[in-house]
């Protein structure tokens, strides 16, 4: 008798697809519902079903990380709103895919080809360990979920640049979006946050911020000062290779050293 | 562009055009010049036929007389106006400059041209009696005419330069404008989440299917959130009291769909619901909170939206508070906050703001401020 695992953040969803799949399988034992990744891993481990439907977007661990590590050993339905990911799985047949909302047809198709690459699986299963089922397409399996991965990866991959700064003020730690930050003055142990709400006081050394802001924006111009140079005005060129950078809109002249003073110099 | 000796500016590809032209320069001085020259032999002629009748001399001479002082006024306005500022004396506005060089160079000039006349022999022009008086009398009118001419030019030039800058802040409000528009079209366009429609119908489907007695309420708050996601470019000013209940519905939803991750509550003052409010600003903020706030822990927690009327200075408080897993240094804002900041921007200016805190122990609590007339 197969049996199967379900894996979906969403209750409504699991209830949903465990009563669908008991009238379009009946002989099909659900043995597990997992509500995110981590739990989805640990009850295949425990279980190894025949079959996991996976959602792919989950909290934690996604679908797809769970499809990497169950790999070969069980048959893979992703179960996705996302229609692009299910397109390419299913190309190369290495795994299937039901897209939400689904009706009884389309699942009753899906049903038929686990059914089939079952049967085909157990009749020419010699040399094949127990609980382990060479999906067709195995080959293509891995590289599949890898890229599949790396996808998910890119769509909420955090930047390389820091976007926001954390900054204690009196009543709360304010979170300052980096592109609101006009620039950063440091003197002995704290650096100032000059920005478009305000100033904020924050602990960070400028040689740290100057490493993890964006360089195409902020630019270090001074020992002890960074600015955003979307707020520059204009720069004036001073006595003894020094320069002033002026702002839009505000008062403070930033001074620029020396030893800095290259920054401006291409135009 | 008139540049200041020895100002340069930085890799020009990342700034915008620098600022413009320096306070002094007029524009299209040539044009001036070439406006003030006419005057000024206006005015000669026009003085020297004046005074003709009280003088000897002929008005040939007189009329050379007085275009000459004329054109060296002239001269001097011009000259002085292009004076480097490093070499006047700080304390010196440069009006009062120009309007003493003017006043100093008629009599100067006067003097000049009654010397040309006599072929340098000063002794025979200070014996001459009229020839002194003919001097005094165009030296006074060239001085004050020259004066008054002069600060009516400064005048006029102060004028359109007011008028350049009045310019200025038109061209940057139809900026903001444009940008607003941008803004409101393209989270126009955001609205319609292809992942998340489908997500809830799905729902809504198992709903339905299972034969569930809350399929109808749910399918009245996928209804409610759906009038305010399909776009509707027309759509005017909302109040907060629709705003709340789009975010109510939008609430409501995801609990449908993670009952064991969400928690929330809406509470505040009553009474304001019908003051105006941004159309889907509160939803933005809520948006986010479940999205990327609760969404990403296994645990889930809760949503808090709340408003409040402030006294001094007469403000609206709004605000959503969520305890999720907070916000990541490196995550970058995303197009919904960045749009909703540009709109309060650009319908209230400086004085609304939007602001981001860390919420204790964790989680984001965002606060937006709205002015109250």
């Amino acid at each position: 008798m197969p049996t199967a695992l379900i894996a979906d953040d969403e209750p409504l969803l699991r209830e949903q697809l465990a009563a669908q799949l008991e009238r379009a399988w009946p002989e099909l034992a659900l043995v597990a519902q997992a509500r995110h990744g981590r739990e989805a891993v640990e009850l295949f481990e425990q279980h190894r079903p025949d079959v996991v439907f996976l959602d792919v977007h989950m909290p934690g661990c996604n679908g797809v990380e769970v499809a990497q590590a169950v790999g070969s050993r069980a048959l893979i339905v992703f179960v996705t709103a996302y229609e692009q990911y299910a397109v390419q799985a299913f190309e190369r047949g290495a795994l299937d895919y039901l897209v939400k909302p689904f009706d009884a047809p389309r699942l009753a198709a899906t049903v038929q080809r686990l059914q089939q690459r079952l049967a085909s699986s157990s009749a020419g299963g010699s040399g094949v360990a127990e609980g382990q089922l060479p999906a067709r397409g195995d080959a293509a399996l891995h590289p599949l979920l890898d890229r599949l991965a790396a996808e998910l990866k890119l769509r909420s991959e955090p930047r390389r640049h820091l976007q926001w700064i954390k900054a204690s003020t009196a009543q709360a730690v304010r979170l300052i979006p980096v592109d609101e930050v006009i620039f950063l003055r440091s003197d002995e142990k704290y650096t100032l946050v000059v920005w478009q709400g305000g100033e904020a006081v924050i602990r960070r050394t400028i040689r740290e911020l100057a490493e993890e802001l964006d360089p195409d924006h902020f630019v270090q111009i001074h020992r002890s000062v960074i600015v955003n140079l979307r707020c520059v005005s204009q720069v004036v060129r001073g006595a003894n290779e020094t320069a002033d950078v002026h702002l839009r809109g505000r008062p403070e002249v930033l001074p620029v050293s020396r030893s800095y003073l290259h920054v401006f110099r291409q135009m | 562009m008139v540049r200041r000796c020895g100002t340069f500016e930085p890799m020009a590809s990342i700034l915008p055009p620098a600022s413009s032209h320096p306070p002094s320069a007029p524009p299209g001085p040539l044009r001036t010049l070439w406006g003030r020259v006419q005057l000024a032999i206006g005015v000669a002629v026009g003085a020297a036929l004046a005074v003709s009748p009280f003088f000897a001399t002929s008005l040939l001479e007189l009329l050379w007389r007085t275009l000459f002082v004329s054109l060296v006024l002239v001269g001097v306005y011009f000259g002085v106006q292009r004076w480097p500022v490093r070499w006047l004396p700080r304390w010196l506005p440069r009006w009062v400059a120009i309007a003493l060089a003017v006043g100093v160079a008629a009599p100067l000039a006067t003097f000049a041209v009654y010397l040309m006349s006599v072929r340098g022999d000063l002794l025979a022009f200070i014996s001459n009696d009229a020839r002194v008086r003919g001097f005094f009398i165009l030296a006074s009118i060239g001085l004050v005419l020259g004066v008054m001419f002069a600060l009516g030019a400064l005048l006029q030039q102060r004028e359109a330069e007011a008028r350049a800058q009045a310019l200025r802040f038109e061209l940057e409000r139809s900026q903001l404008e444009r940008q607003a528009l941008d803004a409101r079209l393209s989270l126009l366009q955001a609205q319609v989440q292809p992942h998340f429609l489908f997500n809830t119908l799905a729902n809504v489907q198992a709903l339905v299917e299972s034969g569930s007695p809350r399929a109808p309420e749910v399918l009245r708050a996928l209804t409610a959130y759906l009038r305010a996601a399909v776009p509707r470019l027309h759509e005017g000013p909302t109040t907060l009291g629709e705003e709340l209940q789009r975010v109510r519905a939008y609430l409501q939803l995801m609990q449908m769909r993670m009952p064991d991750r969400l928690r929330f509550r809406i509470v505040g003052e009553g009474g304001l619901e019908g003051l105006p409010f941004p159309a889907l600003s509160l939803l933005t903020l809520v948006e986010n909170a479940v999205q990327h706030g609760l969404d990403p822990s296994t645990e889930g927690g809760e949503v808090e939206v709340g408003v409040a009327r402030e006294a001094d200075p007469p403000a609206l408080r709004a605000w959503v508070r969520d305890t999720g897993v907070g916000l990541d240094p490196m995550a970058a804002p995303g197009t919904g906050l960045q749009n909703l900041r540009a709109r309060l921007a650009a319908l209230h200016g400086p004085a609304a703001t939007l602001n981001l805190s860390e919420g204790s122990p964790r989680g984001v609590h965002a606060e937006m401020r709205l002015p109250l007339s």
